[in-house]
């Protein structure tokens, strides 16, 4: 166990060691309600009402307040980071008593890396992540044009789609029947590949 | 020797007048077909020839003429008495052209009337994500798909999205609605 490295990284980050100072005399409820808030901020949510209700209410200064809250914010990031299989709890809990963490915030600490709030949380950190845009909405009509200024008689059909993106942008595009088929064609292309690729057991990343 | 010289004439000048008015290729002038093809000719000579093609070429890609609409109207041409009239030779040029380069034409006639942006083309490939900055990576493949847009005699424009499995499914499903679509439209017609 000696010559294993924290979690935390070989040098303990400078937010965690000062939080674990301030946490030895901090009342139980209050910490708990700190570690709410900044799961909450973890998710995304907005937190500047309740931090400021939180500040203007607890007996402890701005300065210790604002230690405290970087430091759970620190250690449930590095938490978070990395998959339960490769940190187990147990691991978790003995590199917080290294910190000379009391046992009880330790439990509450562990509840929130192990517990239900797991999947949330890593549900809003995919989120937050670098990411492009995909379709949020897609609608499309089918035009058959009859006649147009230069061919008396197109009686040709095209598709008008519109696509709507989640980074709210909006295109507009006509596709040409023969387009059409290619770009369908592409699509079931690359949902097979995808298919095929979670097959694949090699391309199973695991650590 | 001369008639092949004159039949290759006439299949250059109706080459060049399709890249003109139907492929917007704004090399090829007036002149440029006269100097290539037509150096003996008049200046009025071989504009009324040029007017006269053109017109045809208008009058077949218009209505988007078959074989048979284009015999006929072909015949009826040649049949045409003085300077308006069609000789057979210009007739098998014409013919000949059409036969070849209906689609083209078609294809390039209907883009005249599209306005909004088209869908030219489209890449994309297909990532597994191994590790990120914030949290445990999903594992899960996604598709990176890149389209290309523009509109007739403009820029592209490209428009980059991803999806996951689900996404590309669901697209793919409106993908069958509209072919359904089409395919009850076309089976009608």
């Amino acid at each position: 166990m000696a010559d294993r490295t924290s979690f935390l990284g070989a040098r303990i980050p400078a937010e965690v060691e000062i939080m674990a100072k301030h946490l030895k005399d901090l009342d139980k409820e209050l910490f708990r309600k700190i570690l709410k808030v900044v799961v909450n901020a973890v998710e995304g949510k907005d937190c500047r009402g309740t931090m400021k209700s939180l500040a203007d209410n607890a007996t402890l200064s701005e300065e210790q307040l604002s230690y405290i809250v970087a430091g759970i914010y620190r250690l449930l990031k590095e938490a978070l980071r990395l998959p339960t299989s490769s940190l187990k709890q147990e691991v978790f809990k003995e590199d917080l008593r290294e910190l000379r963490i009391s046992e009880e915030f330790i439990t509450d600490f562990a509840s929130v890396v192990f517990g239900n709030r797991r999947a949330a949380l890593e549900a809003a950190a995919t989120q937050q992540g670098p990411r492009l845009p995909t379709i949020e909405d897609c609608r499309w009509r089918v035009d058959v044009a009859i006649s147009t200024s230069s061919l008396a008689r197109a009686l040709q059909p095209s598709i008008l789609m519109q696509l709507k993106l989640t980074d709210g942008s909006s295109h507009r595009l006509e596709v040409p029947v023969s387009k059409f088929q290619e770009l369908r064609y592409n699509v079931a292309l690359i949902l097979k590949e995808m298919n095929d690729l979670e097959k694949r057991s090699v391309l199973k990343i695991q650590d | 020797m001369a008639d092949v010289d004159s039949s290759k004439s006439l299949s250059g000048l109706l080459n060049g007048i399709a890249q003109k008015v139907y492929h917007n290729n704004p090399e090829i002038t007036e002149e440029l077909l006269k100097n290539e093809l037509y150096p003996d000719l008049s200046q009025e000579e071989f504009h009324a020839l040029h007017e006269k093609m053109k017109g045809l070429l208008k009058s077949i890609a218009s209505a988007d003429m078959d074989q048979a609409q284009l015999e006929a109207f072909l015949t009826a041409q040649t049949r045409k008495q003085g300077s308006g009239g069609v000789s057979g030779e210009q007739a098998a040029a014409l013919s000949k052209f059409w036969k070849s380069q209906r689609a083209r034409v078609r294809e390039s006639l209907l883009g005249q009337s599209r306005w909004e942006p088209a869908l030219r083309g489209l890449s994309w490939r297909v990532d597994l994500q191994t590790s990120a900055s914030r949290g445990e990576p999903v594992n899960t493949p996604v598709a990176v798909v890149e389209v290309e847009l523009g509109r007739t005699g403009e820029e592209s424009e490209f428009v980059c999205m991803e999806f996951d499995e689900a996404k590309v499914n669901q697209v793919l499903k409106k993908m069958a609605e509209i072919q359904q679509s089409i395919d009850s439209i076309v089976q009608r017609s």
